[in-house]
């Protein structure tokens, strides 16, 4: 059983000219083996920050996030990040690209080969393994981003608005295949996003952050069976409530500004 | 490529064409500049030799010469350079007792290291690598630190979330990201050191193509200086289409699409 605790975390940036910015403060969250959780919130509100501070990208400023009771102190194979478009190494095609992490680890040649060939299968790349980035669609890029987090099976998949710079078309697809995966991998997934439709279509679990400096305003578990349809009146229920969320912390971090 | 190599050639076929007729026709001194026909012709008489004794040499040899100057220098001066870029971006404060010097001798053209490079090495091949190399490597090193600072960032928390340490990220994921840009950077050099090579030929080396047009001068002989003025050009041409494949086929990648 995997736990991913945070617990009162703030984080402060230091902006130049010794001016403080804060990004977040005072956040608390608990996810739970294999659940599904998305944090929503309008832009800039520290959900991105939230989310490299989970994978120890960045130092947290107080409070601790614990990874299977350990404190958080640094990049974490237990913990991974997959980001938006364009974060694929331009220069490495798709299978080097997937087993990148293997390679830093030091594994070898034939058994980085072997895990890169078993996750292109599950993910149907393997055609496509030694096509470039600039190669494939947007769709397709993320599939590959989503693949090399799996290969080295973390516990937790940090995702941060990884369908944002997707078409409507695309983005669809891509959420079946991320629910087709999580059902197959049983990897724990935190989910950034904005949108709300897509935090009620995939998540257990969603976290609703206020404006800048962000907080969890509150925890709502979707109670809906899977396959989810956008056009069922529950779906739109939880939307209703969720919108009006949105809406005001939206207005408040335009008075902000 | 054979397309694009014939629309390269017909406009120098017209060129030619002109020259011909303006020959023909008298409408120039043909004892100044001799036309193509002539020149070429005197090439083959003399059976690609030009110069005598000490000074005598083939042309094949000449251009091989001046060609393996610079690309040398080109190649020595990128290592280095990029070497020199990324160790000093490594350290604060390396940059600050470095760059400010290396940002003063980045100005100096390749032509006004010549005198420098004969008093040091003589008068021979290391003092023409000499020249081309100092001309590009305060340059690049200068591109190599612009290049390490526009590295996406979202590239180096990839590599880091996976797992690579800081040194790991330096050579997997900065080393490569900066390569297209610096390249870029030789190739718009190039002819600032084409041109350095020939001034050094011609103010003392030993054989090269810029000795032929000295050679044309010292005897009078126009043939001989249109006919090294066309090596210069063709030999240039041929170094530039080498790099430009190298750009496109080697180092095609950018950092961002």
């Amino acid at each position: 059983m995997s736990s991913l605790e945070i617990r009162g975390v703030q984080k402060t940036w230091q902006a130049p000219g010794g001016l403080q910015v804060e990004a977040i403060r005072e956040v608390s969250l608990s996810v739970s083996s294999g659940e599904f959780v998305a944090i929503l919130g309008p832009s800039g509100c520290g959900k991105s920050t939230l989310l490299e501070l989970c994978a120890g990208l960045e130092p947290v400023s107080g409070g601790a996030i614990l990874i299977d009771g350990e404190k958080v102190a640094g990049p974490n194979p237990k913990a991974v990040m997959v980001f938006q478009e364009h974060a694929l190494f331009p220069w490495l095609n798709v299978e080097s690209n997937v087993v990148f992490g293997l390679k830093m680890k030091g594994e070898s040649h034939n058994e980085r080969w072997r895990r890169g060939r078993e996750v292109l299968e599950r993910v149907k790349l393997v055609k496509f393994a030694k096509h470039y980035p600039h190669q494939l669609s947007g769709g397709m890029k993320q599939r590959v981003a989503i693949a090399r987090a799996l290969v080295g099976s973390p516990e937790f998949i940090l995702m941060d608005e990884p369908f944002a710079a997707l078409d409507f078309q695309t983005r669809v697809l891509m959420q079946q295949f991320l629910l087709e995966v999580w059902s197959g991998f049983k990897s724990t997934i935190l989910f950034v996003t904005h949108q709300i439709d897509e935090a009620v279509l995939l998540a257990d679990r969603v976290v609703v952050m206020s404006a800048a400096p962000g907080r969890v305003l509150e925890e709502i578990a979707i109670d809906l069976p899977r396959p989810r349809r956008m056009t069922d009146p529950a779906f739109n229920d939880y939307r209703v409530r969720l919108t009006s969320h949105m809406e005001r912390e939206v207005m408040r971090a335009a008075e902000v500004q | 490529m054979l397309r694009a190599a014939t629309a390269a050639l017909l406009p120098w076929l017209a060129v030619v064409a002109l020259w011909e007729l303006a020959a023909a026709r008298g409408w120039m001194t043909t004892t100044l500049f001799p036309p193509p026909s002539s020149f070429i012709q005197f090439a083959i008489e003399s059976d690609f030799r030009v110069g005598f004794g000490k000074e005598g040499m083939t042309i094949p040899v000449a251009i091989l010469a001046s060609a393996f100057r610079v690309v040398a220098g080109l190649f020595l001066g990128f290592i280095a350079a990029v070497a020199t870029g990324i160790l000093v971006s490594m350290s604060r404060v390396a940059s600050a007792a470095v760059l400010p010097i290396v940002r003063g001798l980045a100005p100096i053209a390749p032509i006004a290291w010549i005198p420098i490079g004969i008093i040091v090495f003589g008068i021979g091949n290391p003092t023409a690598v000499f020249v081309v190399f100092t001309g590009v490597y305060f340059l690049l090193t200068l591109s190599t630190v612009a290049a390490v600072q526009s590295v996406d960032p979202r590239l180096v928390k990839t590599a880091r979330t996976f797992g690579a340490s800081r040194s790991q990220v330096w050579v997997w994921v900065i080393f490569p990201a900066v390569l297209p840009q610096v390249f870029t950077m030789l190739r718009i050099n190039f002819f600032a050191a084409w041109m350095a090579v020939l001034a050094a030929e011609m103010v003392g080396l030993k054989n090269g193509v810029g000795m032929i047009v000295i050679l044309g001068r010292e005897m009078f002989n126009p043939n001989l200086i249109m006919l090294g003025i066309c090596i210069i050009g063709v030999t240039g041409y041929a170094v530039d289409a080498l790099l430009l494949f190298v750009q496109r086929k080697i180092l095609w990648w950018r950092p961002a699409e």
